[in-house]
C-alpha cells in the first residue's frame, strides 16, 4: 500500500480534529455556553430588578457586549441560569443564591472579580470576615440607594453604625469629628475590608484603620501641620499615635483630648519614673518652677505650644 | 409584593435606621425617583433649598465650637444623576454629582463622578470645614481657633475595566483663617502672652500610577509628589501685661516670621496573585519627607526684675524623615472550610533635624548652636491567623502576632567653639517585644441570631510610656438577632491594661456595654433606639512641684496619683411615622451624660483620698460631669409628585455640673422645599 504525503497530513489533521473536538466535550458542563441564558432572558421575569440596572455599575458587563458569559450581567454573579428557566424559577434553581450563602461563599464570589487592589488587599484577614461580615452586608447589589459603591444604606455612617453602636455614642458626643454632620466619612480613617499592619503603636492595634498613603496615620491626612518632621519631635505622637492624647472619634472633652485638663494628661507619662521614654530615664517631670498649685501651670501648652513637634525648641516653646 | 411596595420598602429601610444627624438636610424624597429619559440618558435631579436659623443662649463660643449651624439661605441639599440607558454614551455614561451644606452652611460638600465605561473614570471629592474652638478648658481661651479648612481629591483613571490603568490624581487641603497662641518670654520664669496667628497652611499632591494586569498578577505602581507650605505670621496685637498682671514682666512687641516648606514625595508598589488555593499580595512604600524652616522672632518688653528687655531669635534648618513600610500576606485555603493568613509587615521612619539657632539679648549675641537630633522606629511584626468553619453554623478562629520595635535616640546640639564628644551622637536605644493572643467564635444557632465572642491578650516587655500597652487583656461579645422588620443587638467590651515600672504603676479599665435595636412593622411606621453605656477609669502615679500652704516654698510631691472616672450614658431615639405616604413625621432624642464618679461637687469624694498631699485642681480634674443632649423634630409633606415642603427643629443643651462658664441652650430650625424631578 502506497502512502501519500497528502493522507499524512490528512491523517494528522484528522487527529488534532478529534482532539480538540475531544476537550470541547470534555470541558464542565458548567462552562459551556449554551447553559447561560443571558441577561435578556432574565428580564422577562425580573423587571423590577433590570428596570434600574442601567444604573448599576455591574451593567457595565453587558454594555461591553465583549465579555464571556460566565462573565456579563446576572449570570456572573448568580450562575448560569438554564435551570432556573427550566425549572420555572424557584430560588433553589438559582446556581448562585446570595441570601443562602454562607459568608464565605459569598466574599469567593465578589473576589473573583474584586479581588487584587490595594484597598482590598487584606480583606481575607481583615477584622470584619474574620467575623463574617462579607460583601453583602454592607452592600447591596440591587436596591442600593447610594449609586456610587452601592452601599445599602444611604450614608455610610449608618452601616457602620448598625453594629458599631459604641462608636455612634462616641459621635454623639460634644466634640466629635464631624462624621454626623456629613462633612467626613468613616474610610477616611479605616478601610472596612482590612487595612495594611499600622505603621505605629508596635503595629498590632489597631487593626482597621487606614493609613495615608506615606504610611503615617489617617489623621495627617488633614491636619497637614502635624505632619513634620521636626527637629524635635514629640516622640509619643510618632511612637504610640495620636491616641496617646486623643480620642479620635469623639469625646466630653475639648480638642478630643482624653482629659478634661492638660496637665493630668501630660503628667501621667511626664512623671520621671521607671526607665520610660525616648532616654529611657522617665519622661521628665515638671521642673521646680512649675508651682502645679497655679493655675498659670495647670495648661502646659500656653507655654509648650508646639506640643506635636517644634523647629526651634526642645521644649517645644515656639 | 407590588414593585411599587417593594421599592417603597428598600426606601423606608434606608432612612428609617440613623444615628442623630443634624435636622436638616430632609432624609425623605419625594417619591420614586424614577426620572425623564432624554437622548438616551436617565436624569434625575433634587434640589433641596431652604433656611437655617438659629438663637444660642449661654456660651456662644462652645456653640461654635460642638455645632456651629448659623442663619441663612441653603442648598442644602442635591443631587444629580445622568445614566445612559444601554451603556454606550456618547462622552460619558454616568454623571453622579451629591451636594450638602452649600451656601455657608460650616459643613460643606460636594461629590461628583463621571464615567465612560472602559475608557476613563473621574472622581472629585471637595470637603469645606469652618471649624471654631475657644480653647478654653485648655488655654483659658488663648488658643482660639476660627479657621476654614478646604480639602479636595481628584482621581482620573484611564481604561478602568482594562489590563492596563493610569491613574492620575491631586489633592488639596488648605487652613487659612484667624487664631490665638501664645509665647513664654523673657526667661523660664517670665510670662506668657497671648499672640495672633493668620493661619496660612496648605498642602498640594500630584499623583501619577499605573496597574498592569498579566499571567494572573497584577502590578501596582504609585508615585506622587507632596508639597507643603506654612507661612503663618505671627504678631503681638497690643502691648501686653502677661497672664501673670502682678509680675514686672510685660511684653510691648513682638514679630515673627516663620515660613515652613517641604516635599515628601513617596513611591508605592503592590503586586497582587490569588486563585483558588492561595493569595498573595505584597506592597513597598517609600517617603522622602524634607522640611526647611527658618524663624526669625523679634521681641521687646521688660523681664521679671523690670529691666527692658529687646530680644532676637533665628532659627533655621532642616529636617527629613524618610519612612518606608513593606509587607507580604499569604493567605492559603486548603479546603472550603478553612483559611489560614500570613503577614509580615516591616516599618522603618527615621527623623534626622539639624538647625542652627542664635540669640541677641539686649545687643548681647548668645552663643550659636547647631542642634542634631535623630529618631528612629523600626518595626517588625509577623501574624498568622486561621479560620475555621467546622460547621454551618459554628467557626472559631485564632491568631497569633509577635511584633518588635526598636527605637534609636539622639537629642544634641553643637555649641560653637565646643567640640561635641562622640558619646553625645551615639544614640540610646530601647526595644519592646509584643506578643499577641486572640481566639474568637462565631455562633450561628438560627439564621437570624448570631453570636460573636472573642478575647485578645497582649504582653509588651518594655513600652516607651506608662500610659502604653504593656499587660492588656480585652473581652468582647456581641448578639444579633434579625430580621427583615426587626432588629436587636447586644453588645459587651472590656479592655485592661497594666502597666508599671519599679513602684510606679499605670492602670486603665474601659468597659463599653451596650443594646440596640430597630423596628420596622409597617412601612409607614419605623423605631430605632440605642444605649451605650461608657465607662473609663485609670489610675497612675504623677510626680510634680506644688506650694501646697500658702507660704513656704514649693515641695516635690511623689506619692500622689491620678485618677480619671468616667461613666457615659448615650442614647438614641429615633421614630418616624408616615400617613398615607403624603405627610411624614419624624422625632429623635439624643443624650450624652457623664455622671462621672457621682461626686456633687469638685472636689474628691470623702473615702476616695489616696492619703497623699494633694493639690485640689488634681482633685477637681478626676472626673468632669455634664451632659449633651439635643432633641429634634421634623415635618416632612408632599405637595406634588415633584415637591415636598420640609420644616425641622433641634434644640441643643450643654451643660457642665461643675462650671457654668462654657454651658449653652441653642434652638435652631430651617424650613425647605425638596423638588425632585
Amino acid at each position: 500500500m502506497r502512502y501519500s504525503w497528502g493522507m499524512l497530513v490528512g491523517s494528522v489533521r484528522a487527529a488534532l480534529g478529534l482532539f480538540f473536538l475531544g476537550l470541547f466535550f470534555l470541558a464542565s458542563p458548567a462552562l459551556l455556553a449554551a447553559d447561560y441564558v443571558g441577561s435578556n432572558v432574565c428580564r422577562t421575569c425580573h423587571p423590577n430588578v433590570f428596570a434600574t440596572f442601567s444604573r448599576n455599575p455591574h451593567y457595565k458587563s453587558i454594555a461591553s457586549g465583549k465579555e464571556k458569559p460566565e462573565n456579563t450581567g446576572c449570570e456572573s454573579c448568580h450562575g448560569p441560569g438554564q435551570d432556573h428557566v427550566n425549572a420555572g424559577g424557584g430560588k433553589a434553581t438559582i446556581p448562585v443564591a446570595f441570601s443562602g450563602l454562607a459568608p464565605e461563599k459569598v466574599l469567593d464570589a465578589c473576589l473573583r472579580c474584586h479581588s487584587q487592589t490595594v484597598s482590598r488587599a487584606n480583606i481575607r484577614r481583615s477584622e470584619h470576615t474574620q467575623r463574617d461580615i462579607v460583601c453583602t452586608n454592607c452592600h447591596s447589589i440591587h436596591s442600593s440607594p447610594a449609586p456610587k459603591f452601592l452601599l445599602a444604606k444611604q450614608q455610610q455612617r449608618e452601616l457602620c453604625y448598625e453594629c458599631h453602636a459604641s462608636v455612634r455614642a462616641q459621635f454623639s458626643m460634644p466634640f466629635k469629628h464631624r462624621v454626623n454632620e456629613g462633612f467626613m466619612q468613616c474610610t477616611d480613617c479605616h478601610n472596612p475590608h482590612g487595612a495594611f499592619a499600622a505603621t505605629w503603636n508596635m503595629a498590632a492595634r489597631p487593626r482597621m484603620v487606614d493609613q495615608a498613603v506615606g504610611n503615617e496615620e489617617p489623621c495627617l491626612k488633614c491636619h497637614i501641620d502635624k505632619r513634620g518632621p521636626f527637629v524635635y519631635e514629640h516622640a509619643a505622637v510618632r511612637v504610640d499615635g495620636c491616641e496617646t492624647c486623643h480620642n479620635p472619634h469623639g469625646s466630653t472633652n475639648a480638642r478630643l483630648l482624653k482629659r478634661p485638663v492638660t496637665f493630668t494628661l501630660c503628667l501621667e507619662c511626664h512623671n520621671g519614673l521607671g526607665n520610660f521614654g525616648r532616654r529611657l530615664d522617665g519622661p521628665q517631670n515638671p521642673s521646680a518652677s512649675h508651682n502645679l498649685a497655679d493655675p498659670r501651670y495647670q495648661n502646659c501648652t500656653t507655654c509648650h505650644v508646639r506640643i506635636h513637634g517644634s523647629n526651634g525648641s526642645q521644649l517645644f516653646f515656639r | 409584593m407590588t414593585r411599587t411596595k417593594i421599592v417603597f420598602m428598600a426606601h423606608v429601610v434606608a432612612i428609617a435606621l440613623h444615628a442623630q444627624p443634624p435636622v436638616a438636610p430632609t432624609a425623605e424624597s419625594v417619591g420614586l425617583p424614577r426620572g425623564d429619559n432624554i437622548s438616551g440618558y436617565n436624569v434625575r435631579q433634587s434640589f433641596e433649598l431652604g433656611y437655617r436659623w438659629h438663637t444660642v443662649g449661654g456660651d456662644t463660643g462652645m456653640y461654635r465650637s460642638t455645632v456651629n449651624y448659623g442663619n441663612g439661605p441653603r442648598l442644602l441639599s442635591s443631587s444629580l444623576s445622568v445614566n445612559s440607558l444601554e451603556g454606550h454614551g456618547g462622552y460619558f455614561d454616568q454623571i453622579q454629582l451629591n451636594t450638602q451644606g452649600l451656601g455657608n452652611d460650616p459643613y460643606e460638600s460636594a461629590s461628583l463622578r463621571i464615567e465612560k465605561n472602559r475608557l476613563y473614570r473621574y472622581d472629585l471629592s471637595w470637603r469645606s470645614d469652618a471649624y471654631y474652638n475657644p480653647g478654653l478648658t485648655i488655654s483659658g481661651g488663648e488658643h482660639f481657633l476660627d479657621t476654614v479648612r478646604h480639602v479636595q481629591d481628584h482621581d482620573l483613571t484611564l481604561f478602568p475595566q482594562g489590563s492596563f490603568k493610569i491613574f492620575l490624581g491631586y489633592s488639596g487641603n488648605t487652613q487659612t483663617g484667624p487664631a490665638l497662641t501664645t509665647i513664654q518670654q523673657f526667661d523660664v520664669r517670665g510670662d506668657e502672652y497671648p499672640l495672633f496667628a493668620d493661619i496660612r497652611r496648605s498642602q498640594h499632591e500630584y499623583r501619577l500610577g499605573a496597574e498592569l494586569n498579566m499571567m494572573g498578577f497584577r502590578l501596582n505602581v504609585l508615585h506622587a509628589w507632596v508639597d507643603f507650605k506654612d507661612d503663618t505670621p505671627v504678631s503681638l496685637p497690643a502691648p501686653s501685661p502677661g497672664n501673670n498682671p502682678t509680675d514686672l514682666n510685660s511684653l510691648t512687641s513682638l514679630q515673627r516670621s516663620e515660613p515652613y516648606h517641604g516635599t515628601s514625595p513617596y513611591w508605592r508598589v503592590a503586586l497582587f496573585r490569588e486563585n483558588k488555593l492561595w493569595a498573595a499580595n505584597g506592597r513597598f512604600t517609600y517617603v522622602a519627607g524634607h522640611r526647611a524652616f527658618v524663624d526669625d522672632e523679634t521681641a521687646f518688653g521688660f523681664n521679671r526684675v523690670g529691666t527692658p528687655t529687646g530680644t532676637q531669635i533665628v532659627t533655621l534648618g532642616d529636617a527629613e524623615r524618610p519612612a518606608l513600610a513593606a509587607n507580604f500576606t499569604f493567605s492559603l485555603f486548603p479546603s472550603a472550610k478553612l483559611t489560614l493568613t500570613n503577614q509580615t509587615s516591616v516599618s522603618n521612619i527615621r527623623m534626622v533635624g539639624n538647625s542652627y539657632y542664635t540669640q541677641v539679648t539686649n545687643g548681647v549675641f548668645a552663643t550659636p548652636f547647631n542642634p542634631f537630633t535623630y529618631l528612629g522606629i523600626l518595626t517588625i511584626a509577623n501574624s498568622t491567623d486561621a479560620d475555621l468553619r467546622l460547621t454551618k453554623w459554628f467557626a472559631v478562629r485564632a491568631g497569633y502576632e509577635y511584633s518588635t520595635r526598636r527605637i534609636r535616640s539622639i537629642e544634641g546640639a553643637d555649641i560653637t567653639g565646643v567640640p561635641t564628644p562622640p558619646a553625645a551622637r551615639v544614640p540610646i536605644e530601647q526595644e519592646n517585644a509584643l506578643n499577641t493572643g486572640l481566639l474568637g467564635v462565631r455562633i450561628h444557632p438560627l439564621k437570624a441570631l448570631s453570636i460573636l465572642l472573642d478575647t485578645e491578650i497582649g504582653r509588651a516587655d518594655h513600652p516607651i510610656y506608662p500610659v502604653s500597652q504593656r499587660n492588656y487583656e480585652t473581652y468582647r461579645g456581641r448578639i444579633e438577632y434579625k430580621l427583615r422588620s426587626v432588629r436587636v443587638a447586644g453588645y459587651s467590651r472590656t479592655d485592661y491594661n497594666t502597666n508599671w515600672a519599679s513602684l510606679a504603676n499605670f492602670a486603665s479599665r474601659s468597659r463599653q456595654n451596650g443594646i440596640d435595636g430597630s423596628w420596622l412593622p409597617k412601612n409607614w411606621f419605623s423605631i430605632d433606639a440605642s444605649y451605650t453605656k461608657l465607662h473609663l477609669d485609670t489610675l497612675g502615679a504623677i510626680n510634680y512641684f506644688a506650694q501646697l500652704s500658702n507660704v513656704g516654698p514649693l515641695q516635690q510631691v511623689t506619692t500622689d496619683q491620678s485618677r480619671y472616672v468616667s461613666n457615659i450614658h448615650s442614647g438614641n431615639l429615633s421614630a418616624r411615622v408616615s400617613i398615607r405616604q403624603r405627610v411624614d413625621f419624624s422625632v429623635g432624642y439624643s443624650l450624652v451624660q457623664d455622671v462621672g464618679d457621682g461626686r456633687l461637687a469638685p472636689l474628691a469624694l470623702p473615702g476616695l483620698s489616696l492619703g497623699a498631699p494633694q493639690v485640689s485642681a488634681f482633685a477637681a480634674a478626676q472626673t468632669f460631669p455634664l451632659r449633651y443632649l439635643s432633641p429634634q423634630g421634623r415635618v416632612s409633606v408632599r405637595i406634588s409628585e415633584k415637591i415636598r415642603w420640609n420644616a425641622g427643629y433641634q434644640y441643643y443643651g450643654y451643660h457642665e455640673d461643675f462650671s457654668a462658664l462654657q454651658n449653652y441652650r441653642a434652638h435652631t430650625g430651617y424650613a425647605s422645599v425638596l423638588w425632585a424631578f
